[in-house]
């Protein structure tokens, strides 16, 4: 077995009484000591709920064809950015499947700063990498130097504003601002965007690696709880966003995982985008669902889905929500049967009826205004 | 951690309070801690027979689903109906308000499992 990862706030995780698993191939917290439903209800409640996300990825992109570059390798439309802003976008494979989903920040016109899945994070700096020959532009891995850190929840800027003279109101919904942190008497440098992975208003910091025990403990004194894994899952899941590896793959396109929506097909040429138009054509190999137990019952990825006694596809991602007050579920289906009206998750040899739902599963407090 | 003296346990972190025929159980404080929060719990059904090691239950957190084992056999005669809306009396009261079945008909089997002292020194392995 492999030696796992660790950030540079594992020590901080372990004295604050962390349950380390390994994910992504690092040494993460999936839980603290409040546990996984206090964690939940801190960031779905009044609270400000601190994450440690720095095994995700970041890239530097830099150079005179760095839009050119972007605009070939990811499916939105970088163009469409201002600087400051952030995007959610894909890398696609020459198939149409997913290579990963990330987020796009512009700085300027020839400088663009991306977000990636630590899973993915080697395979997508290799392919930016092949692909940025042809193009001048540099490809740089900065993962190692960064640290990432999401402050999410009703009071996420009441937290972050003390510690920064940059006004936090002046970050809309999906932008960034580069901005000095005040902690402790130490001046650090951050990039901090109005962006997350809950439904609730809040931030991501990228800041170097050295300053993340000081701003760490600094977000903590000012009220925010630390969460682990296990209730980000829970956020996300209820939220629908898509995570690698269950909802989005090499095995599907943006026409089945309903990601349409950041796949500009009338941008120009991009990697995967004829593959995108033949299978828009042909229409969706599966149809991805958000589906709610009606009894009792906790969903869980792999879990089969069954129309009458039929097996008709499978769990993506499967949580209990704690606000909707029931078992929730992604998961893909044929087609055919998408509008059934007898649709029931597998849960151990037994039918759980399940009904057809709109996403979010609950309601989302991003702000959007501004 | 909690192992009050009075009970048996099991190498699944299972504890058996044994009354003449019959047995009450549920799962140790240590098995609590390590399913974490419990959201919800599939109980078997009253008059369902179980026989020791065979799973009859699940208790399922916010990360996965956790089997239980009989840790006797026998023919359950009641069920905690209270941890259909209350699943968290498993972290909450684990030897208590957290039981989940009753069985009677317990044979002798018990006598293999584990007392407190055994149990606590099982779990420092």
């Amino acid at each position: 077995m492999t030696e796992l990862a660790k950030t540079p706030l594992y020590d901080a995780h372990v004295a604050l009484g962390g349950k380390i698993v390994p994910f992504a191939g690092y040494a993460m917290p999936v839980q603290y000591t409040a546990g996984v439903l206090k964690e939940y209800h801190c960031v779905r409640g009044d609270g400000a709920g601190l994450f440690d996300i720095s095994h995700m990825g970041q890239v530097r992109v830099n150079g005179s064809q760095a839009l050119a570059f972007l605009q070939y390798a990811t499916s939105n439309n970088v163009a469409a950015l201002d600087d400051g802003q952030v995007q959610y976008s894909a890398l696609l494979n020459s198939d149409g499947t997913f290579i990963d989903d990330i987020t796009t920040y512009k700085i300027t016109d020839d400088h663009y700063y991306l977000c990636i899945n630590a899973a993915n994070r080697h395979k997508d700096v290799a392919h930016l990498q092949a692909l940025a020959a042809s193009y001048d532009v540099s490809v740089v891995d900065e993962s190692d130097r960064t640290t990432l850190l999401a402050l999410q929840g009703q009071q996420a800027q009441a937290c972050l504003q003390p510690l920064t003279g940059t006004p936090l109101d002046d970050i809309a919904y999906y932008h960034f601002a580069a901005c000095t942190l005040d902690c402790g008497g130490q001046s650090v440098a951050a990039v901090i965007s109005r962006t997350g992975y809950t439904g609730e208003d809040g931030f991501e910091l990228y800041l170097p690696n050295e300053a993340a025990a000081a701003v760490w403990d600094a977000l903590l004194a000012a009220g925010a709880q630390p969460i682990g894994l296990a209730a980000r899952d829970m956020l996300r899941t209820e939220m629908g966003y898509a995570l690698y590896g269950h909802e989005i793959s090499d095995t599907v396109t943006p026409v089945e995982a309903r990601l349409m929506w950041i796949t500009k097909l009338d941008k120009g040429d991009f990697l995967g985008r004829e593959a995108v138009l033949a299978r828009r054509e042909a229409g969706a190999k599966q149809a991805l669902l958000a589906l709610k137990l009606t009894g009792r019952g906790i969903p869980r990825q792999g879990y089969r889905v069954l129309a009458g006694d039929m097996a008709v596809g499978e769990v993506t991602s499967g949580q209990h929500s704690p606000l909707a007050g029931a078992g929730i579920a992604l998961a893909y289906v044929e087609p055919a049967y998408a509008d059934s009206d007898r649709l029931a998750i597998e849960i151990r040899c037994k039918a759980a009826a399940a009904e057809r739902t709109d996403l979010p599963f609950v309601r989302s407090r991003v702000r959007r205004n501004k | 951690m909690t192992i009050p003296a009075n009970l048996k346990y099991t190498k699944d972190h299972e504890w058996v309070r044994i009354d003449g025929e019959e047995a009450e159980f549920g799962v140790t404080d240590h098995a609590q801690e390590a399913i974490g929060d419990v959201v919800f719990v599939e109980l078997p059904e009253v008059g369902q027979r179980v026989t020791a090691g065979e799973s009859f239950a699940v208790i399922e957190s916010s990360k996965a689903a956790s089997d239980v084992y009989a840790p006797v056999s026998g023919e359950i005669i009641a069920i905690n109906e209270a941890l259909e809306d209350a699943p968290q009396l498993i972290n909450e009261d684990p030897y208590g308000k957290g039981w989940i079945a009753r069985i009677r008909e317990v044979g002798d089997e018990h006598q293999e499992l584990m007392d407190a002292e055994t149990y606590g020194v099982f779990l420092q392995e």
